[in-house]
């Protein structure tokens, strides 16, 4: 069986470099959607609750409705939660980005200057 | 071996082919417990298959068998949902599937792929971006297939079928892939032809590209593949020599 070596010394170095889809973005996108979701799930589950609550004279299903609530709030707070932590994570992606370009830029800028003093 | 002994030479550091007897060497291609489906309804369960540089493996199995799709999933064209797809080395699951052509993962797919609305000199435009030229890559193309040189201004669309899979095989081989994946090559064509284009894939892989085929007509590619693989309702249950698995193909084929 032949096979052309350098050919496949190639394929074997381009498919080292190449970039493959990060799946930990996914992961944040993922996280970001349950947030989200909780959110609003534990707002509709809190009104619910309260609906509960004041539908009713009976103490013992007012206090399930309490606990209702409590629950409800609790899914609001964790979604509150997972959507700053995984919006921010996006947003400080970008901002560390444009952080990075805009310094670079700037070094760019100042050794323009010191080779233009340096010739004039 | 096609590949080895259709020329009979053992190639020198000159051309840059290696004789390669102990299959010793890291494989092009493997497939660990690969799982995809459509749908939520799983077609792969579990696919496992390794293809050697300078190899030509055959799948072979029945309609429905999981075959195209799993040329699809190595080509990124289908989402992996388990297992490992490792070209080169390197697993690669979620790779786009233009990162993988550019880089030499060439998939002909069944139904030809080509732009039936553009001519055949225009086709193979579209296949100059590995920095070849033009002129170039109808030099070669037709060097292969002398029938293209004769229609390079007609519209693909109008061309036979034969020739429309001529034309799909020339723009693959002109990117010069490392791995050739070629999906149901007979599909809808005479039997002369099929002769014709399976000859060229054993030059081809006799030039030392490896080369994954898929195949419903298993006795097409008995002279060309180096290693059949018999697959069945999503599974590679055999691997050996093509000859070797002539018992398997058949209840394959026929059940029971």
């Amino acid at each position: 069986m032949l096979h052309n070596s350098e050919r496949v010394e190639q394929f074997t170095a381009e498919i080292a470099e190449m970039k493959l889809p990060d799946t930990a973005t996914s992961r944040d996108r993922t996280l970001l959607r349950v947030g989200v979701v909780l959110m609003v799930a534990g707002v509709v589950t809190t009104i619910v609750a309260y609906a509960i609550s004041h539908d009713t004279l009976n103490p013992l299903q007012q206090r399930d409705a309490i606990v209702i609530a409590l629950g409800g709030l609790s899914m609001t707070v964790v979604g509150s939660a997972l959507f700053l932590r995984y919006s921010i994570a996006q947003f400080l992606r970008f901002w560390l980005a444009r952080l990075s370009w805009e310094q670079q830029a700037q070094t760019d800028r100042v050794v323009d200057a010191v080779r233009g003093d340096k010739v004039g | 071996m096609t590949g080895a002994s259709s020329d009979g030479r053992a190639a020198g550091p000159d051309d840059g082919l290696v004789l390669d007897l102990t299959a010793s060497v890291a494989p092009i291609l493997e497939l660990h417990d690969v799982r995809a489906g459509y749908d939520g309804i799983d077609v792969l369960h579990g696919v496992d298959l390794v293809v050697a540089p300078g190899q030509v493996v055959a799948i072979l199995g029945p309609n429905g068998a999981g075959k195209s799709t799993t040329l699809k999933v190595l080509a990124g064209l289908h989402p992996v949902s388990a297992g490992d797809v490792i070209v080169a080395g390197r697993r690669i699951n979620g790779a786009r599937p233009d990162d993988l052509a550019r880089r030499g993962l060439c998939l002909i797919p069944e139904g030809r792929g080509i732009f039936p609305n553009l001519t055949v000199r225009e086709n193979l435009w579209m296949m100059t971006h590995r920095g070849r030229r033009l002129a170039e890559v109808e030099e070669r193309s037709v060097t292969r297939f002398a029938q293209l040189g004769k229609c390079m201004d007609q519209t693909a669309g109008t061309l036979s079928g034969g020739q429309q899979q001529m034309l799909a095989m020339a723009r693959g081989l002109a990117t010069d892939p490392a791995l050739l994946v070629l999906d149901e090559l007979s599909m809808g064509l005479a039997p002369i032809v099929v002769d014709q284009l399976y000859e060229t894939v054993g030059q081809v892989a006799a030039e030392g590209t490896s080369i994954l085929l898929v195949e419903q007509f298993a006795r097409i590619v008995m002279d060309v593949a180096h290693v059949a693989a018999v697959m069945v309702a999503g599974r590679i249950v055999e691997t050996g020599r093509p000859r070797d698995l002539e018992a398997s193909l058949s209840q394959a084929y026929l059940g029971g």
